[in-house]
Parts: structure tokens; C-alpha cells; sequence
């Protein structure tokens, strides 16, 4: 039972450590992977999506003068200040994209279109921003940085990892909370996706006062940037090898009295005959039978706990590609824990049984 | 008769701190099938290290032990557990008997190690508790056994998979004087009728009328 418990305990651990690390990385680079775009082009040293500098809004032109591009758009992605119904403000995220395109636009629509923020002060909000900004309807007239804008369409489940409320408006009107003549990004489609690298280079020659990064290439800088450049990652990682290592702690210390409390079956199994190998087969059992149940009690919890975790704003991302690693970590951590059961019935003496 | 064990100048030097302590010494005995031997001494006498080494569980100092006519002394200690199973069948003071497993279980477990398949295990567990007279607690656990039908479920495991040699440590000590005696029977029996070759390593004097052989070993030697 005390296995059990431990192997369940370090699950729930680890698989919530492992799966929030992935549910913010999602958040980070959520917008990246849904805009349909091969490559992108910001500010020189940029280090991640959501600390932009601005860059000309005219290098769109050197994106789109280049074979191989099929079409080009801008981005701008910003802060701005709105002003909530109680008289206090929140600072919220700017996304500006080209309605036309539809190239950075909210996909998740739940009320309204994408399209409806063509054409005016309009804006789409993410249901997510409830928590902080009220219940959200549409027709509802917001002021966001002074400018007051309308709201005609909700999206769900849109959040980047810095949590604040995204808006989401046309491209033309986010220019008026950004400096003039500037964009955040210029992405681009590339016609022939097996040139994507040629163009990328091309890109990269020629706009050498700007970065240029292909889609998995922007993704992969900006979860590194989090990861590592902030320490975050390493904090998740080490709560994660801690729930493993308790886990397989509680493991060892009960297998292995487990193993002192069966030592004289231990040693007249060998005295009968049984090899050493026996013995590890049945340690190994113990260790791979608890692992299995302590790890299927530790995903059922954390299954029935997702949402009410995710309701507190934290995303927790579990899916079976998650599940199957950590399954074969926690049965390894068991199996490496048995170590001390192991070695005692290895050097364990057969005459013990001769002695009463 | 054939000779099923034998030793020849058997000697157990134990190092104990820097101190050689000499637990057996020089001993050589035959044991053929269908014979009782009893080996007697005091306590202390090396009886236990001898029995051990018989049994291919220690390994003499010098001399040489064979078994079934090879010479098991000086191989591998990974070889010894090979030996044990296919020749030996092994009855404990303490019965040692798996507390988890029924009396059945408890001889499937050596059957299992032998390598049979499983459906023939139960059936021939079941055949040896019926041939100790057990066979109505073939479902029971050690705990729900008395004494001496725990030492006779010891003796059914022991007889499984047909080892040639029996090796018995003090098969009497922890029974009363009727299940001893019983007991003893038993082990008269497997040697006689069965055609075991039998050991015994017993205080018991009562042992001495079922035995075709006494040795006495006293300070590690034997004393004929």
C-alpha cells in the first residue's frame, strides 16, 4: 500500500509538473503554430513571440519581392491598457492581423468572425480573459488605451504565456498603439514548401539587420527562451526528478523491507535451486506490478483533477504522448529502486537456512 | 547399490578475524539409494556445514564432493543451483514452507523452478500430498497446518520433481514425540520405498533404528 502510495504520489507529481511545463510552452507558442505562415521576419536578437521590437513595416515589400514567396502579411503584437467597467485597467495583448488574410487571426471563434473586425474600432477578446475583465458579450464598447472599441467576437482557449487577455483587431488599427511606420512581424508562405531553407537563407542574406526564423525554428526559440533563459524550465524539471525521486525512494524502502520481511524464502529458494535470476524476477515483478498500479491510480487523479486545475487559469496538457514516456519513466524508477532488494538477495547465503 | 553421493576428505576451513576456524575436517562418506545415513554429533560439530556441502550449498576448502558420479566441488558457484534442483530434495527444521502459498502451491513452486509445465504441476502436487497423506489439505495454508503436517507438506516438496538425495536438517526438533516419529517413518519410507537416498542430520536417538548407516562427527571429524 505504502508503494502504492508512493508511486501515485510521484506521478501525480510528475506528470503535473511535466504537463503544466508543456501547457505554458503550448501557450508561448500558440499563435505561432496556428498562424499559417512558413516564415517570419522581427527584430534582430529577438528572443521570444511576445518581446518584439518593432521593425520597418516596409520590409514586407523585400518578403514579397522574393521567388518563392507566395504571399506576405504583417503582424503587430503589443500591449495596451484597457479600462475595466469598475474604473481599474488592465493590461492586455495586442494582436493586429490582415482580416483579408486571415493570417494571424483568432481561430477559435465561439461568437462572431474573425473577419468582423474588418473596418473599424473592432476587437475579438478570449472567453480566458473572463476571469479578469467580466463576462464578455458582444455589441459591448471597451475603451482600450484611450481608443474605444467595439466587441464582435469571441474566441476560446487563445492565451500566449504571459497570461494577460489577448485582443485581437485588424492590422490598420493596432498601427495606432504602435510607433509609426513599424511592424512586429512580417511573415511570409512560401510556394514550394521543399525551398522553404533556400528561402530562408535568401532571407536571411538580404535582411541581415533583422531575424528570420521558419515556423519550428521561431516555436523552438521562443520555448528555449522560457525554458532556459528564465530558469523556469529548470524549476519544472527539478520538481518533476524530485516527485521521481521520492517516489522511487518510497518505492525502495518498502520493496526492500519488503524483501527483509521474506528473506528466509528468499534464502530457501535458493538453497532449493532458485538462481539468483529467479530472485530478481520476482523483486522485479513486485516493482513492475506496483509501478503499473501506482501509475494508473496517479493518471486517473490527475485525469478527474484537470479541470478543476485548468479552471484556475493554469493549462495542463496531458495526452498520450505524454502518458506513454512517463509510464516507462515511473516503471524504470521502480525497477532502479529495487537496486538494494537486489543486491541483498544476491549476496544472500543459502546456509541461512540451516541456521533456523 | 549405486552410490547417489560421496565425499572424500571433505574439509571447511572458515576465516573468522584473521582466526581459522576448521568446521569440518577430512570427512569422506558414500550415500547409495534406497539408504538412510544419520549423521549424529554434538552441537557444534560441523553436522550443519557438512549437510551443506553435501547438498551443494557450500563448497569444501579441499576434498571433493560427487554427485551422481561427477564431481560437483570447485565448479562455478553460478553451476551450484542447477545441481541442487535436479538432484537434491531439501527438509528443514523450520519446515520453511512459503506462507503465502498453500501446501500445493508450496510444491508447484519447486516444480516450477524444475521447469514443468503447468498443467502437469497440480496434478502431481496434489499425487505427493496424497502420498504423505495430505491430500485433503492440499488447499491449505502453512498457518492452518499443525506441526507435523507442516514437516510432511516440507517432505512432499522435497520428493518433487524426483530428486535422487534427500538432505534433512533436524526434520524432528520442532515436532512432538508421536509426529517425530511419524515423521522419521516418512523419511524410511521415501529411502525404501521410493529408492531415495537419504541424509539426516539429527540429536534425535530414535533416529538411529531407521537409519542404515551412523556416522558421528565431534570437532568436525567423523568418529565411525
Amino acid at each position: 500500500m505504502t508503494t502504492l502510495m508512493g508511486i501515485t504520489f510521484s506521478t501525480l507529481l510528475t506528470i503535473t509538473q511535466i504537463g503544466m511545463y508543456f501547457g505554458f510552452m503550448g501557450n508561448a507558442t500558440m499563435i505561432i503554430r496556428h498562424t499559417d505562415a512558413d516564415v517570419w521576419v522581427a527584430s534582430k536578437n529577438i528572443q521570444n513571440f511576445d518581446f518584439a521590437n518593432p521593425i520597418p513595416e516596409d520590409r514586407i515589400n523585400r518578403v514579397r519581392a522574393l521567388d518563392g514567396v507566395e504571399s506576405a502579411d504583417r503582424i503587430i503584437v503589443w500591449w495596451g491598457f484597457l479600462k475595466l467597467p469598475s474604473g481599474g485597467q488592465e493590461q492586455v495583448q495586442i494582436v493586429g492581423f490582415n482580416p483579408d488574410s486571415g493570417i494571424a487571426a483568432p481561430w477559435a471563434m465561439i461568437e462572431g468572425d474573425a473577419y468582423d473586425v474588418k473596418g473599424g474600432r473592432y476587437m475579438i477578446v478570449d472567453k480566458t480573459s473572463e476571469q479578469r475583465l467580466g463576462k464578455l458579450k458582444l455589441g459591448q464598447v471597451w475603451e482600450l488605451t484611450g481608443k474605444k472599441f467595439k466587441l464582435v467576437g469571441i474566441s476560446e482557449g487563445i492565451k500566449t504565456f504571459t497570461t494577460a487577455p489577448l485582443v485581437f483587431m485588424s492590422y490598420n488599427q493596432s498601427k495606432a498603439f504602435f510607433p509609426a511606420n513599424t511592424a512586429t512581424y512580417v511573415v511570409a508562405k512560401i510556394k514550394d514548401k521543399g525551398r522553404l531553407g533556400e528561402v530562408v537563407e535568401t532571407l536571411r542574406a538580404t535582411m541581415k539587420d533583422n531575424d528570420v526564423y521558419t515556423k519550428g525554428e521561431f516555436v523552438y526559440k521562443t520555448v528555449m527562451y522560457w525554458t532556459v533563459q528564465t530558469g523556469m524550465g529548470m524549476g519544472f524539471f527539478l520538481t518533476a526528478i524530485l516527485g521521481l525521486t521520492v517516489g522511487g525512494v518510497i518505492v525502495g524502502q518498502t520493496i526492500y523491507a519488503n524483501t527483509m520481511e521474506h528473506i528466509q524464502e528468499f534464502g530457501t529458494l535458493k538453497a532449493i535451486g532458485a538462481k539468483n535470476s529467479d530472485l530478481y524476477k520476482i523483486i522485479f515483478t513486485q516493482a513492475g506490478i506496483s509501478a503499473v498500479i501506482g501509475f494508473a491510480a496517479g493518471s486517473i487523479i490527475i485525469l478527474l483533477l484537470k479541470d478543476l486545475i485548468e479552471k484556475v487559469g493554469v493549462t495542463l496538457y496531458l495526452s498520450f504522448w505524454l502518458f506513454v514516456p512517463m509510464f516507462f519513466i515511473i516503471l524504470l524508477t521502480c525497477l532502479l529502486s529495487a537496486y538494494f532488494s537486489i543486491r541483498k538477495v544476491k549476496m544472500l547465503d543459502p546456509v541461512m537456512v540451516f541456521r533456523g | 547399490m549405486d552410490i547417489a553421493l560421496e565425499t572424500k576428505d571433505v574439509t571447511k576451513i572458515y576465516r573468522q578475524g584473521g582466526i581459522e576456524v576448521v568446521a569440518v575436517e577430512g570427512v569422506s562418506l558414500s550415500l547409495e539409494a534406497g539408504m538412510v545415513l544419520l549423521i549424529m554429533g554434538p552441537s557444534g560439530s560441523g553436522k550443519t556445514t557438512l549437510l551443506s556441502m553435501m547438498g551443494c550449498i557450500l563448497q569444501p576448502t579441499s576434498g571433493t564432493v560427487r554427485v551422481d558420479k561427477g564431481v560437483v566441488s570447485g565448479l562455478s558457484i553460478d553451476l551450484l543451483p542447477d545441481i541442487r534442483k535436479k538432484y537434491f530434495g531439501f527438509v528443514f527444521q523450520s519446515f520453511n514452507l512459503f506462507p503465502s502459498l498453500t501446501a500445493t502451491e508450496n510444491i508447484e513452486v519447486i516444480l516450477r523452478l524444475k521447469g514443468w509445465k503447468k498443467a502437469d504441476m497440480r496434478e502431481t502436487a496434489v499425487g505427493l500430498l496424497d502420498a504423505v497423506g495430505l491430500k485433503q489439505r492440499a488447499g491449505f495454508y502453512p498457518r492452518d497446518l499443525s506441526g507435523g503436517e507442516k514437516q510432511r507438506v516440507a517432505f512432499a516438496r522435497a520428493m518433487a520433481g524426483d530428486p535422487a538425495i534427500i538432505l534433512a536438517d533436524e526434520p524432528t526438533a520442532n515436532l512432538d514425540s508421536k509426529t517425530g516419529n511419524s515423521v522419521l517413518e516418512l523419511l524410511k519410507d521415501m529411502a525404501e520405498t521410493f529408492g531415495k537416498a537419504v541424509a539426516i542430520v539429527s540429536h534425535d536417538p530414535r533416529a538411529e533404528a531407521l537409519a542404515h548407516r551412523v556416522v558421528f562427527l565431534e570437532d568436525g571429524r567423523l568418529r565411525q
